[in-house]
């Protein structure tokens, strides 16, 4: 037994160490993915019977106005995140000085991560109330009315996005916080020997040490972007009429309100295409920079 | 490699006219660096000449990395005076100082090209680009690294990268070049040859350099003049031989000089005019010419030194200056080291740490472990420190040893 041991250590130890991970991968991801993309291909309430429709429910999906609607929010959503980084950076740079006071004025743009998206969700609703909220404070102090914006079909996206906006910015500040720790202060110390100061100093010497965490912080941007569903869920249930879903929304609400797992399924699919062309794109441009040497 | 035209110092129009009244490159006044209680600089004096090689020398923690970044602007000065060719510099940006840096872990910047690290300080003094680029290929042809400017730091060896690094201190042409322990991440035989390159690139440029190491060997073989450290404070400045012949304290004495000197507390047993006669257990009395003006008294406990290769064995017993016996030989080829148990002779902090008395002999020797053996000193080559201040109060030597 124990030479057995000794003799198979070599591939036992790590492929005992990567199973949990792998299973669970497996069962979760990958299985999930498939039986999905499986029942996408029927009819099905989720109690009855399955019915076999091959790809009925991606026809009806593609005549259907709502998921273009959804589509559209998902750009929007998709465009608007991305000023989640590089006003996480912006942050990150202000609150990274070291001034008095900074370690408290660090902390309340913390504030946002430990809060769950719904309750994110509920303060912007609020401050969205219009007469009573915030935003309609504001406004009346101009002289002006705010407009309802999570009842207006025009804004309410945006509204929402905005909302999001305010826990992914503070999740990409604290990301370039660690990176900022970690620049090398030899070359910023060669950087203004060189004479770099200001802005150049941010382009040439410190923005080139965060190619990484800018990796990082553009992926998980991108792909919080891509499923954003439970503060839309708790905002507008994506409505009015539909105007604020996305796709995860709408799969959601296909699935659970109107007990269409089949069509809902098909949704889901379709998200996961467009997230995995995305990751799959990005990991290669990702993995070619850094043989570039970058 | 003959025709290059060698960037000098004289080709920063704004400093040549300074120059002509004052050869002093640069003057340190007073530096004094605190972070809060803790003093890393203590009021450090020092004028370097025009074409100067400073090195400068201490234990870790002496503040030698501290004063270099001080002079290069990355770091404040708490109180105190930095001129550069007459100009005051203290509060002037590092890129305005008219100095070049080349660091100890290179810090090329990683995502640029050879040729981009290098002329990356001209670029930020908004250059012409034709400028740029023969200042790049004429560092690149001193360094003869011309054929890697396309390529990126990742791709280099180390020894390439610290190339660049230092042809990037070329391109700038500064008036002072400084170097933080440049060569110590190097391996031991490319450390060699970027010494004696460093030495020649030196020669060559005229510039003035200084320069930070923990190496004594580096120190020794490159300087012009070595500044020897120690808790935020000048110890000693001087040419390497005179700091190795005439240490002017206790620290200087036993800071250079590979093996350690050897340390012995002994008592004055008289003075008459000029000398002193000391002695200590297990050792025979020795007579020491004294310098000028040091207050020695009979029954003083003083510090005495020897340099391990002034000590030798000794062919007759009984004129020998101490006995012992021999713990360790080690056999270096050219030279050997013994390792000698003198009894009641201990040794203050001795090289091997247990009070052993270190002795080198210039050649190969037959004498093996556990042998007993007489040493004898010459007076003329032994230290003597007061006790208090551990200043050196035993004649000067000179220089050239005869």
């Amino acid at each position: 037994m124990k030479t057995l041991w000794r003799h198979h250590r070599w591939w036992l130890t790590p492929t005992l160490l990567i199973m949990p991970a792998a299973i669970l991968f497996s069962v979760v991801i990958l299985a999930s993915s498939v039986e999905s993309l499986w029942i996408s291909l029927h009819e099905w309430d989720g109690f009855g019977p399955m019915r076999w429709i091959g790809l009925d429910n991606y026809r009806e999906l593609f005549n259907d106005p709502q998921f273009y609607v959804s589509l559209k929010n998902n750009v929007i959503w998709l465009v608007m995140f991305m000023l989640a980084p590089p006003l996480g950076l912006a942050i990150a740079l202000l609150v990274n000085q070291k001034i008095r006071g900074m370690r408290f004025l660090k902390s309340l743009f913390f504030i946002p991560l430990v809060l769950a998206s719904v309750a994110v969700g509920v303060v912007f609703s609020w401050v969205y109330t219009p007469q009573f909220g915030l935003l309609a404070i504001i406004f009346r102090f101009f002289g002006a009315t705010a407009p309802a914006v999570l009842s207006d079909e025009h804004f309410v996206t945006f509204a929402v996005v905005t909302a999001a906006l305010w826990p992914q910015t503070a999740f990409c500040m604290v990301l370039y916080l660690a990176g900022l720790n970690n620049l090398s202060e030899d070359l910023i110390g060669a950087g203004r020997v060189d004479g770099a100061k200001g802005w150049n100093m941010l382009r040439h010497i410190v923005l080139p040490q965060l190619t990484q965490v800018t990796f990082i912080a553009i992926a998980v941007t991108v792909v919080g972007a891509l499923r954003s569903f439970d503060i839309i869920s708790v905002m507008t249930s994506g409505g009015p009429f539909g105007s604020s879903s996305v796709l995860a929304y709408q799969m959601f609400e296909q699935s659970i309100f109107s007990y269409r797992f089949g069509y809902g399924a098909a949704i889901a699919s379709v998200l996961f295409v467009i997230m995995a062309v995305f990751i799959v794109w990005y990991l290669s441009r990702i993995i070619r920079a850094e043989e570039r040497g970058a | 490699m003959t025709d290059i035209h060698l960037p000098t110092s004289t080709d920063r129009p704004e400093t040549a006219i300074a120059r002509q009244d004052a050869m002093t490159s640069l003057q340190l006044h007073q530096i004094q660096k605190s972070y809060g209680a803790y003093h890393a600089l203590r009021g450090i004096d020092l004028d370097v000449e025009q074409g100067e090689f400073i090195v400068m020398v201490g234990p870790s923690g002496c503040g030698k990395s501290t004063l270099l970044k001080t002079i290069a602007g990355l770091e404040t000065i708490s109180s105190g005076q930095i001129l550069i060719n007459g100009r005051d510099v203290s509060n002037t940006e590092p890129g305005e100082r008219g100095i070049a840096m080349v660091f100890q872990s290179y810090a090329l910047y990683p995502h640029m090209t050879v040729a981009e690290n290098m002329g990356f300080g001209l670029r930020m003094a908004h250059r012409p680009k034709a400028e740029i680029d023969a200042a790049v290929l004429r560092a690149a042809k001193i360094l003869r690294i011309t054929d890697q400017l396309d390529k990126r730091p990742k791709q280099l060896s180390g020894g390439q990268r610290q190339r660049v690094a230092i042809g990037r201190a070329i391109t700038r042409s500064p008036d002072v070049f400084l170097f933080d322990e440049p060569l110590s991440n190097l391996d031991a035989a490319l450390r060699t040859q970027m010494r004696v390159e460093l030495s020649g690139l030196h020669a060559k440029l005229g510039a003035t350099m200084i320069y930070v190491t923990h190496d004594q060997v580096e120190a020794m073989t490159m300087a012009s003049r070595i500044v020897v450290l120690n808790h935020g404070s000048i110890e000693q400045v001087g040419s390497p031989l005179e700091l190795y012949r005439n240490p002017a304290n206790l620290f200087v004495a036993g800071f250079l000089g590979a093996p350690r000197m050897n340390f012995f507390e002994v008592t004055v047993d008289s003075v008459s005019g000029r000398s002193a006669t000391v002695s200590a257990a297990g050792l025979a009395p020795l007579s020491i010419e004294l310098a000028d003006g040091a207050s020695v008294q009979k029954g003083d406990t003083l510090t005495m030194g020897v340099r391990p290769e002034n000590l030798s064995v000794a062919t007759d017993p009984a004129a020998a200056t101490f006995a012992g016996q021999v713990r360790l030989v080690e056999h270096l080829g050219r030279e050997t080291i013994l390792y000698i148990d003198a009894g009641p002779l201990q040794c203050v902090s001795s090289e091997s740490g247990n009070g052993t008395v270190t002795v080198q002999i210039g050649h190969v020797t037959a004498i093996s472990a556990d042998a007993a053996i007489g040493l004898s000193i010459d007076p003329r080559d032994v230290y003597l420190f007061s006790s208090g201040e551990a200043q050196t109060i035993s004649t000067r030597k000179s220089i050239l040893a005869d």
